[in-house]
């Protein structure tokens, strides 16, 4: 191939790539008026912000506060309890090969279709009174963030060189001590990595917050969209104008995330 | 050296086990009672019912509509966009100034959230003002109904996953492609093959296992479909884009089935549990070092 014909074919796929967030951003950009008649226009003639404040003034802030607190709490929930079952797995001996077994459970709940175990759980929030509360959405999210925690944070403390763990049992510290001064400090980034993913699944889910949550002042943004589509679909100004308020936060990550993206997708994030 | 202490062991993995077993283990068992049975709704009276249910579901033209959908969307979507990824990474795999600018670009489709990405190409598809349109009706073409056309919408949402999912498929295989070793490729070319031969029987046999990795992950996820039709379709026009997440969540849901929806999604744990051993055999080798 070319040279001129390779940059021409690369540079066509980021464009191609790129073109529908772009058009997110002009269109959250222009004015009412003009999204319809200027039809394909890319750059807005005049920049407004009459989206956003709508947005504002609406519901955005209760809709951040609600989605920031539900995906950082099922992180935090999640990266604790996960922490110790991938230390248990990959420094002690199961009887019976148990532990492969269950890294096959976990890799299964993982992989499978969430509305397969909807309706169980619905009852099951149900009698635990967690209907329509952030509480059951944090311990529903635990179905996705917690194998997924287990099976990223294998990998990072399977890097971790037994010697020096022994040298501190052998100086006398015990478990609990080796787990916060020794374990915790050297897979701090790989804590980090997999708290930023599992945040990003809470962020981003829809169909558990669809089927438990049913007042709008408990509303996620993924439901919001959901509900704004359905109900006023062409009100595209403010519909991109929210649509750039839950990405900025993945996009301006995207660079640091780069490095683990492999890692983090291929124990089947999402 | 591995510790063998079992109060140890089983106080770490105690949380672990105690959350799955409530939120897993606990629906997936009670997923496959209802599966077998039927129980009425108000008095929660539970009837063994045996295989009724089964046979109900495949003489369903609703639940095989659905099945057939969600077949052919894996398929084409997971294949085209393991096509796609192959050749975006067979274009990055070479040097050119600007790459590591163009890099984080591709990859932010599967950024951004899926209910996002369904929101502005469903504004793309909008008949009357959609981008799409626009560019057809420019440049002398029919616009197109492309949510509302039967033949049509499970396509168009395919080409909405394949957008989104593409850059997955993509970093997998370019990561298959750096870790060639260039040795290889210059010999190749000393032996005389160039161009599509030296694709075809050198770089594709070495990036095999990355191929398939990819194919297997996007056809799991692909196989889960029920986001993007939930809110571009709701599973029309007709049955056209009704899926088997689709069906589970109406039958579980909206018609209060419960046989029906849990021998549906029992289905669906199965055909998920078929690719998902297969997708382990090739990950789990190695294990404990």
């Amino acid at each position: 191939m070319s040279r001129y014909l390779h940059r021409f074919f690369v540079w066509s796929a980021v464009a191609l790539f790129i073109l529908p967030i772009v058009w997110m951003f002009s269109t959250a950009f222009k004015s009412p008026g003009e999204i319809f008649h200027a039809g394909a226009n890319l750059i807005p003639q005049q920049i407004s912000l009459a989206s956003f404040q709508a947005l504002l003034n609406g519901e955005l802030p209760i809709l951040v506060a609600n989605t920031v607190f539900i995906a950082l709490s099922a992180t935090v929930v999640s990266l604790c309890i996960a922490f110790f079952a991938a230390y248990a797995l990959v420094r002690y001996r199961f009887p019976a090969k148990l532990d492969n077994l269950f890294l096959l459970a976990v890799l299964v709940v993982k992989m499978m279709p969430p509305i397969v175990v909807a309706v169980p759980l619905y009852s099951l929030m149900n009698t635990l009174g967690l209907l329509n509360s952030q509480l059951g959405l944090v311990l529903a999210y635990q179905v996705y963030t917690l194998p997924f925690c287990i099976w990223m944070l294998l990998s990072f403390i399977r890097d971790i060189p037994l010697e020096i763990e022994e040298a501190a049992a052998m100086d006398g510290a015990h478990l609990l001590k080796r787990l916060a001064f020794v374990v915790f400090p050297l897979c701090a980034p790989g804590l980090v990595a997999t708290a930023i993913f599992a945040m990003i699944l809470g962020w981003n889910e829809f169909l558990f917050s669809l089927l438990f949550i049913h007042t709008p002042d408990k509303f996620t943004i993924p439901l919001f969209i959901s509900n704004f589509m359905t109900e006023d679909g062409t009100a595209w100004g403010e519909l991109m104008a929210i649509g750039i308020v839950s990405s900025l936060p993945m996009l301006a990550l995207a660079g640091y995330m780069q490095r683990y993206l492999l890692r983090g997708f291929s124990m089947g994030l999402k | 050296m591995l510790f063998e202490n079992r109060k140890q062991l089983t106080a770490l993995l105690l949380p672990s086990l105690t959350i799955l077993g409530l939120l897993a283990v606990y629906p997936i068992g009670s997923v496959m009672i209802n599966a077998f049975g039927s129980v009425d709704y108000l008095s929660k009276q539970y009837q063994f019912v045996g295989l009724a249910n089964f046979v109900e579901l495949f003489e369903d033209f609703f639940f095989i509509a659905a099945m057939k959908n969600t077949l052919v969307f894996t398929l084409v979507a997971s294949s085209a966009q393991v096509l796609l990824g192959l050749w975006l990474a067979l274009l990055f795999n070479q040097k050119f100034s600007g790459r590591r600018f163009a890099l984080p670009i591709i990859i932010y489709p599967m950024m951004i959230s899926t209910l996002v990405c369904s929101s502005i190409w469903r504004s793309w598809y909008n008949y009357d003002f959609g981008l799409l349109n626009s560019a057809l009706v420019a440049i002398g073409l029919p616009a197109q109904e492309w949510l509302f056309n039967p033949d049509l919408a499970l396509y168009a949402i395919a080409l909405v996953d394949t957008w989104q999912w593409t850059p997955m498929a993509f970093l997998i295989i370019l990561a298959g492609l750096q870790s060639i070793p260039k040795d290889i490729g210059e010999a190749a070319m000393v032996d005389g093959a160039k161009g599509w031969r030296a694709f075809a029987f050198i770089t594709l046999p070495l990036i095999q296992k990355q191929l398939m990795l990819a194919f297997l992950l996007r056809s799991i996820d692909a196989f889960k479909l029920f986001d993007k039709v939930y809110v571009m379709t709701g599973g029309g026009p007709g049955n056209a884009t009704e899926t088997l997440s689709m069906f589970v969540y109406k039958y579980g849901f909206r018609f209060f089935n419960l046989g029906m929806a849990s021998a549906a999604a029992l289905v669906m744990l199965a055909i998920s549990l078929l690719m998902t051993l297969f997708y382990a055999h090739r990950v789990m080798k190695g294990g404990k070092q």
